[in-house]
């Protein structure tokens, strides 16, 4: 139980991560699925940091939860504002730029 | 914790530790499959909530206790509960799932990808880069605290940056929900 099962459960919940995104309509399970490829490269960091023994992917693991929860309340207010004009949550349903 | 049986000995506490990350991981793993395959948003915020959990286990056993605290309180408290109010005040709706050909689509590029990840498990040992801290010295002063003292010694900048950030985020949303959309009116001709 090495790097290997580090890499595996990582490269699995950011496949899924990945998959979600290309598929859900919702926003909000788009921004699930995002969250969850942050999580898999943050649990790849901090495995890493323990094999390496070095504290430099903990501070990567930490800048990359700022970067995340400045992103998640961004774009959920984004989706609010969304709903408020349109009353609908489907990402195809926007296609008012669509030539 | 070692047992010898003459003709098998292992390592009892070595067993136990790699029993419990894979249960853990499977759990993750299992929980990421709800959260995406679930058509109700409020169970898949949930599943999302036993993600980020197991994530926080799994941190811990990885020797990042300070990590794993930051992981709950501010993933899956902070930015859950987040999830919950929008839910709550968007009112959420069941989608309805089909298996059509965009999600075929989607979901080969995954397996390739996938299979390209997997890969790269195949690595050999890669060459160490040796840290300032090893572990007897974060033992010795507990790991928040050596987390402190990295943070706030050579990534200085990047910290700053991040609160830049958080900042930047906070007056972003101000001016959205402040500022409210008119949509353009038709001119009459």
């Amino acid at each position: 139980m090495g790097q290997e099962f580090i890499l595996l459960v990582s490269a699995t919940v950011f496949c899924i991560g990945a998959f979600g995104f290309m598929v859900r309509k919702n926003p909000l399970i788009m921004f699930m699925s995002v969250e969850l490829m942050l999580n898999s490269v943050n649990f790849l960091l901090i495995g890493y940091s323990n094999i390496l023994k070095s504290l430099d992917g903990q501070i990567f693991a930490l800048m990359i939860m700022a970067v995340a929860a400045a992103e998640v309340v961004v774009g959920l207010a984004l989706i609010l504002t969304i709903f408020r004009t349109r009353h609908d949550l489907n990402v195809d349903h926007l296609d008012s730029l669509k030539g | 914790m070692l047992i010898d049986l003459g003709w098998f000995s292992f390592d009892l506490f070595q067993i136990t530790y790699d029993g419990v990350l894979l249960a853990v991981g499977g759990t993750a793993i299992l929980a990421a499959l709800g959260v995406v395959l679930c058509s109700s948003p409020i169970y898949s915020a949930l599943y999302l909530i036993g993600h980020m959990i197991c994530l926080a286990i799994l941190f811990l056993m990885y020797g990042a206790e300070f990590i794993a605290a930051v992981q709950l309180i501010v993933y899956a408290g902070a930015v859950m509960i987040l999830f919950l109010f929008i839910i709550a005040l968007l009112g959420g709706k069941k989608e309805s799932q089909s298996f059509d050909f965009h999600k075929f689509m989607a979901l080969s590029f995954i397996g390739t990808v996938l299979a390209e990840l997997a890969l790269s498990a195949r690595v050999g040992p890669t060459r160490p880069v040796t840290g300032i801290f090893d572990e007897k010295l974060i033992a010795d002063v507990g790991n928040a605290k050596a987390i402190g003292l990295e943070l706030y010694s050579k990534h200085l900048i990047p910290f700053e940056l991040a609160s830049c950030l958080l900042l930047v985020a906070g007056v972003g949303i101000i001016c959205l929900s402040k500022f409210t959309y008119k949509p353009p009116q038709r001119r009459s001709n």
